[in-house]
């Protein structure tokens, strides 16, 4: 393990990548703590410690999402949102929209076309969102009233919130930028780098909370459950069932191609982290009404909300939504990546087959039959993972932003196994073991 | 209201609008949500043409003054609210 790390500092040209990487992750962080011109850092700070000290405000999960920075109102405070919003309504789209179907099968180019869609979508949102968050915060339902929005924000006057919603605005074009440039010259994906950084983030602070809050024995117990958590994540994110293929041998000219066996990987958990993601934005929507309907108790929709869809207080139908909605989203998601009648049609196409199968139609039915059992188990372990921790921490009484949240371990764990296989992948590029050593 | 806090403000909301339009002039890099998360592997080979790279650094320049005009503007903000 260290040696690789020695290993790929030796590389120079892995070592600028990493370096850049750093660099740019460090500028993200340091931006996400500088606040908004107009508001009070020191104020908002003692705010937001009032407010996450009595069960939390309404913007739990996005602000884990964006590393702390959106309740202290800094200049990135929208953080990755927007573009993970963008991205999820594409998503949606193309199976709506026959025009970003046909785009999306186009190849290289029409997802090309797709990303500038997503960009545009990105930057439209972010003026939505902006607006959204700076009106809460002026109306001081951001912290569910526990300090006055005069606190904060000194002077109101209109230049000085426009000035900030151009400002939020301008910090998501700068944040999208920095996540194309971590994927065109750093290494691993941009965005989900991001998010990576803004999860961890916010992690040693909480762990020091539960340290001074809790006793030392439950501090134990929730260190111990966290890393048999993560243990089994990468056992399940790893796993994947091996589909023998054989490729007949045919002559091309004079030439002898295939002949050779390989295997069609089947991931447990194809769809990734993403049906999580999709669940919990969803989730999030009702307390945004609620933000947005204004908290009074004789109006029985927000009543009805407030009862079963308060993620302070979690109710049994609130995660039974959220366990429904995530085993869905798997569902969905790998019907849209995996397509078994293409993956039949080019394995014929090439003179493959899996053995004891007939090529064509039965083989399609075949990899569907795989795919959806497997699914069913990688659908039922997203869920289960996502809401173990809220069950558990619901009977023991501790606060729902836990560390080790299902969402955050997930992701955290998706990303870090990602970026240790690029860099793997990069150093075999590099120094190739030759025969004699 | 502040002639200087004014003017920053005004400068402010323009490079905000630049550095929103110049993220968009730059070619998208990575494919949306399903590259997110250990998608596909796309890696582009083949450096960055001449227009891109004065792109860049248009954008990091920009993206500097609009940088110091929020720290700017913070400290300006801060120091004038005590005396109200």
């Amino acid at each position: 393990m260290l040696t690789a790390f020695v290993r790929a500092f030796r590389t120079p040209d892995l070592r600028n990548k990493l370096l850049f990487t750093l660099f740019i992750l460090v500028i993200f962080r340091l931006g996400s703590a500088v606040p908004l011109p107009g508001i009070d850092s020191a104020e908002i700070r003692q705010c937001m410690e009032n407010a996450t000290a009595s069960g939390g405000g309404v913007y739990q999960l996005v602000n884990l999402f964006s590393g702390g920075s959106l309740l202290q109102l800094a200049i990135f405070a929208l953080g990755i949102m927007p573009y993970i919003t963008a991205s999820i309504i594409l998503n949606l789209l193309t199976v709506v929209i026959p025009r970003l179907e046909t785009l999306r099968k186009e190849g290289q180019s029409g997802q090309a076309r797709i990303t500038q869609y997503t960009r545009y979508l990105t930057i439209g949102l972010a003026v939505l969102q902006s607006t959204t968050i700076l009106a809460m915060a002026q109306s001081g339902q951001m912290f569910q009233n526990f300090c006055s929005p005069s606190l904060f924000m000194p002077n109101q006057d209109i230049l000085t919130l426009i000035t900030m919603v151009f400002t939020l605005v301008g910090g998501t074009a700068v944040i999208m930028w920095f996540g194309e440039l971590i994927t065109d010259r750093g290494i691993g994906n941009g965005m989900s780098l991001l998010i990576f950084t803004q999860i961890v983030a916010v992690f040693p602070s909480e762990m020091i909370r539960i340290w001074q809050e809790q006793d030392r024995w439950v501090f134990a117990v929730i260190v111990a459950a966290g890393i048999v958590m993560v243990a089994a994540v990468v056992f399940v994110e790893q796993a994947q069932r091996r589909i023998p293929v054989q490729y007949a041998k045919r002559m091309v000219g004079r030439r002898m191609f295939g002949g050779t066996s390989t295997y069609i990987p089947l991931k447990v958990n194809q769809a990734g982290v993403i049906p999580v993601i999709f669940a919990s934005s969803l989730l999030y929507l009702p307390t945004l009404a609620v933000g947005l309907l204004g908290e009074d108790s004789t109006n029985p929709v927000v009543r009805f909300l407030m009862t079963y869809f308060d993620p302070t207080q979690i109710h049994p139908v609130y995660m039974a939504t959220y366990f429904v909605l995530i085993v869905g989203f798997a569902f969905f998601y790998v019907a849209i990546t995996f397509n078994p009648a293409d993956v039949a049609d080019n394995m014929k196409k090439y003179g493959g087959f899996i053995p004891g199968i007939r090529p064509g139609r039965p083989t399609a039915e075949y990899l569907d039959f795989v795919l959806s059992r497997i699914t069913t188990a990688g659908a039922l372990y997203l869920g289960v993972i996502a809401l173990l921790p809220m069950v558990a921490l619901g009977t023991a009484g501790a606060s729902a932003n836990f560390p080790f949240g299902g969402t955050s371990i997930l992701i955290m764990v998706g990303v870090g196994l990602d970026m240790v296989k690029r860099i793997e992948s990069q150093l075999q590029q590099r120094n190739y073991e030759g025969f004699l050593r | 209201m502040n002639t200087l806090i004014l003017g920053l403000s005004i400068v402010l909301m323009i490079c905000s609008v630049l550095m929103v339009l110049l993220v968009l002039l730059h070619k998208g890099k990575g494919g949306g949500l399903s590259d997110l998360f250990g998608g596909g592997v796309t890696t582009s080979l083949g450096g960055s043409s001449v227009v891109e790279r004065n792109l860049d650094r248009l954008t990091i320049g920009t993206g500097i003054v609009w940088f110091a005009c929020v720290v700017a503007l913070g400290l300006l903000m801060g120091a004038e609210v005590p005396p109200q």
